[in-house]
């Protein structure tokens, strides 16, 4: 398995979002400002590759019978871990995604790739497994951002660009640059069903993609062998 | 038949890997524990400097403070700032009210929410909407209401619950400190 296909599979054929349909939850709650998805993406991928890493090293003297124990006790160490590191460093990130990071111990994106690969793959592929998966999740929240915030909001990069201080801010009082005028966004956007329907519209937009290329794939095959 | 071994393995390996992850958690609370309790405090006291600038606040114990009052600090030099909490539309709403020596509200900020992104959450928001919600507050007295309730208060658009909840916090706050002073 080489890391090129790894990174395809975490960015596009099996995104863990948008193919997968794993982690929905947070994905829909916090994706209102670039701020809270850029937060969220890194926690999840640093958490997701932590775990693949010790959860691999650890496969052969997991018992088949306690492994879903072990997975849950290993993660929601590095959550907690996480968690009490951005109360510290980052407060704002911390209070803007409120129980969504304690709730990454029940993500089924990082028990699922702890189930599904790195419990049967060697450390260094669940390494960068973990690497291109957390990746994967990070782009899908930045982009549901972007079109949460744009049309919802009216602007772009809240909470990091255009703060107080300076233009470039990591304590979430950026006011973002405003690209539609206050009071003319579609608010609905920003509330949670505005999530669904942005992600409905993604995932459509990922699968009609995915099988184009696949039908493409598959004429290009048959037009060899004739 | 299976051998007490194949029982006593797993729940083994289950302990070790716990007792190990329970060790490493002991380790970070140790680490920031001291930081996180030092930027809660320094949250609150920016709060109450922001509604009632002071050079420091001494915490008064009440008997008989209604159930919304957490807390009541006199300042130095005179007024208060009262901690309260109220129920707003999507879970309780803290925050701090600063009241002046003649009973007005000198400020108001609000330290927790959980209101609803881009309607209710304003309220809470260092944006220009949320600085014009919260200084209609300013020099309030009496009984604070939302225009639809009759008072002067204008509601934040699509949150008139939040906006009331913030109204009783202001109004039970200025009651307190009239049975103070």
């Amino acid at each position: 398995m080489n890391a090129k296909k790894q990174l395809t599979e975490g960015l596009i054929t099996n995104n863990p979002v948008l193919v997968q349909q794993i982690g929905l939850c947070a994905t829909m709650a916090i994706s209102t400002s670039l701020f809270n998805g850029i937060g969220m993406g890194l926690s999840v991928l640093i958490i997701l590759t932590c775990c693949n890493v010790v959860i691999s090293a650890i496969r052969k003297i997991i018992p088949g019978q306690v492994r879903l124990a072990i997975f849950v006790v290993v993660i929601a160490g590095f959550v907690t871990i996480v968690d009490l590191l951005l109360k510290a460093f980052i407060p704002a990130l911390s209070s803007a995604l409120g129980v969504f990071i304690p709730l990454i111990v029940v993500n089924c994106i990082i028990i699922g790739r702890a189930e599904a690969f790195s419990s049967k793959e060697s450390v260094f592929l669940s390494f960068r497994d973990g690497v291109f998966q957390g990746l994967g999740y990070t782009c899908v929240l930045v982009l549901m951002c972007l079109i949460r915030e744009l049309l919802g909001s009216g602007t772009i990069g809240g909470g990091i660009l255009n703060g107080a201080s300076s233009f470039v801010t990591l304590d979430g009082t950026g006011a973002g640059i405003r690209i539609i005028p206050e009071g003319f966004g579609a608010g609905a956007l920003v509330l949670p069903f505005g999530g669904f329907l942005t992600l409905g519209c993604l995932m459509a937009v990922m699968q009609f993609a995915l099988r184009k290329s696949n039908e493409k794939k598959a004429r290009k095959e048959k037009e060899v062998k004739e | 038949m299976k051998k007490v071994v194949d029982f006593i393995k797993p729940a083994a390996i289950l302990l070790i890997v716990a007792a190990v992850v329970a060790l490493v958690l002991g380790l970070v609370d140790m680490m920031t524990r001291d930081r996180i309790e030092a930027i809660a405090q320094e949250t609150k006291t920016n709060a109450m400097k922001a509604v009632l600038d002071a050079s420091s606040y001494e915490q008064l114990t009440l008997d008989n403070a209604p159930a919304d009052v957490n807390e009541v600090y006199a300042a130095e030099g005179g007024g208060w700032v009262v901690q309260v909490t109220e129920t707003g539309s999507q879970g309780s709403i803290t925050l701090m009210v600063g009241v002046s020596p003649d009973l007005a509200c000198t400020g108001i900020s609000v330290t927790d929410s959980s209101e609803t992104a881009g309607l209710g959450a304003i309220a809470s928001q260092q944006s220009t909407a949320g600085e014009n919600f919260r200084s209609q507050f300013v020099g309030q007295t009496g009984t604070v209401a939302v225009t639809k309730d009759g008072g002067t208060i204008n509601a934040l658009t699509g949150a008139t619950i939040t906006s009331r909840a913030i109204s009783t916090g202001v109004t039970s706050a200025l009651a307190l400190c009239e049975t103070l002073g």
